[in-house]
């Protein structure tokens, strides 16, 4: 019955084991995104390939913290698969990266930091104290601890301003309104196509920090009631000092590819702000988490009131 | 730096700055006025051979790549990320199916 010729020829293949998440660069470590569009991404051996306008590239996944993957693109199962296990997130964002349509997965696999995310946000009085904190922040000078929300919105609204307003003035690029309309993009003022292209990085980055430090979009502290709550508050931490000085300097200088132009310079300015590790260590700051990653195969445990029951084991002796 | 199927000459004065750690692969830490004279001599030496240069800076990837003489391999910056773009036989035939827009075909 046994036919020789099916006994499999000895293989010299490496037999790579399931990615190992310890051996992946920390978020902090890693580079910051990576804009494509009119590419088709697949898989080859162990790594990612894309077959961009210019040329095929290989994708370093595993350093890379966001892929923004514009008009045009095109994803194999294999090659999600292989972004999703080295940790890369994916968003899917419209053309020169300004609107955000979808979003992949993290790379943690413990909930344990959602969890005290979901505490601090559902207990009115934790969620107000993180409120507190996330405006603290932007105040180097410090918030007295007696002032109300309201007053802490009206002094946010006013360091806004005053911003904007300073950045007009040494650039001599001149600012009227912030204007969202995303409908009619082209007649929009170039700062403020710089503007949202920068903070449609900013967002991309910060929804990366989220997802890849364990917690969720989408419960916000300050913003509520949207997807993408969180992503606006962690951005907002940051936007004034890392978008506002690249986008008013690109729209200050002529020529075209506006957009382009502050995605590279947001670059060099947010390696040199060190941004990434920032996001790190301040989401850890504000919403606490440093317990071990557990063994990422175990089944997770029960919920009990009593405390915790163990996952994975038939309870069906504790039904008497 | 690396180098493939240059003269002879170019691999002897590229080995009295760097260290030939396998063939055609030097490393050393130069100066960066040494380094750019070593790649202008690379470059005006190379003749039909191929050489690249990756060096320490200050940008976000840690360093930059520079090539010359591979018409297959060049060096695209995607909005300041430096990565290699391969133009092969397969990029080709997957060219026509995803069709490129049209200011990108002047590249």
């Amino acid at each position: 019955m046994t036919d020789p010729t099916s006994i499999p020829p000895t293989s010299n293949a490496i037999i790579w084991q399931r990615q190992n998440l310890r051996e992946l660069p920390k978020f902090r470590d890693g580079t910051t995104y990576l804009y494509l569009d009119h590419t088709r991404l697949e898989q080859d051996g162990r790594g990612v390939r894309a077959y961009h306008p210019e040329g095929m590239v290989t994708i370093p996944a595993a350093s890379l913290s966001v892929l923004l993957l514009g008009p045009g693109c095109s994803v194999s199962h294999e090659a999600v698969k292989a972004l999703s296990d080295t940790g890369c997130s994916l968003l899917w964002v419209g053309e020169e990266g300004v609107r955000l349509y979808a979003s992949g997965l993290g790379e943690t696999r413990s909930a344990a930091r959602l969890q005290r995310q979901a505490l601090l946000w559902a207990n009115p009085q934790s969620r107000l104290r993180v409120v507190r904190q996330m405006y603290a922040m932007r105040f180097p000078e410090g918030l007295p601890p007696d002032l109300t929300l309201q007053q802490i919105r009206g002094r946010e609204g006013a360091r806004v301003r005053d911003a904007y307003a300073r950045y007009s003035r040494a650039h001599g690029v001149k600012w009227d309104t912030r204007q969202y309309k995303q409908q009619d993009w082209n007649r929009a003022t170039p700062v403020n196509k710089a503007v949202s292209a920068g903070n449609a990085c900013l967002y991309g980055l910060a929804h990366a920090a989220i997802l890849s430090m364990g917690y969720s979009p989408a419960l916000g502290f300050v913003h509520t009631g949207k997807m993408l709550s969180f992503v606006y508050d962690v951005a907002d931490l940051y936007k004034l000092e890392v978008v506002l000085p690249v986008a008013f300097r690109e729209a200050a200088t002529p020529g075209d590819d506006l957009e382009r132009r502050v995605r590279t310079g947001l670059r060099d300015h947010m390696t040199r702000l060190r941004l990434l590790e920032r996001m790190a260590a301040d989401l850890l700051h504000l919403l606490g988490g440093d317990d071990p990653d557990p063994e990422p195969m175990a089944p997770g445990d029960l919920w009990d009131p009593e405390g915790n029951a163990a996952g994975g084991v038939n309870h069906a002796g504790h039904d008497s | 730096m690396t180098l493939e199927a240059v003269p002879e000459s170019l691999r002897g004065e590229l080995s009295r700055w760097l260290i030939e750690v396998q063939p055609g692969v030097y490393v050393g830490n130069a100066s960066a006025l040494v380094r750019d004279l070593l790649w202008d001599k690379a470059v005006g030496h190379t003749r039909r051979g191929r050489c690249t240069q990756v060096y320490r800076a200050s940008n976000e990837q840690g360093f930059v790549i520079r090539t010359h003489g591979d018409a297959t391999r060049r060096v695209v910056s995607l909005d300041g990320y430096q990565l290699v773009a391969v133009r092969n036989a397969r990029h080709a035939e997957l060219a026509q199916e995803y069709d490129p827009p049209e200011d990108d075909d002047k590249l």
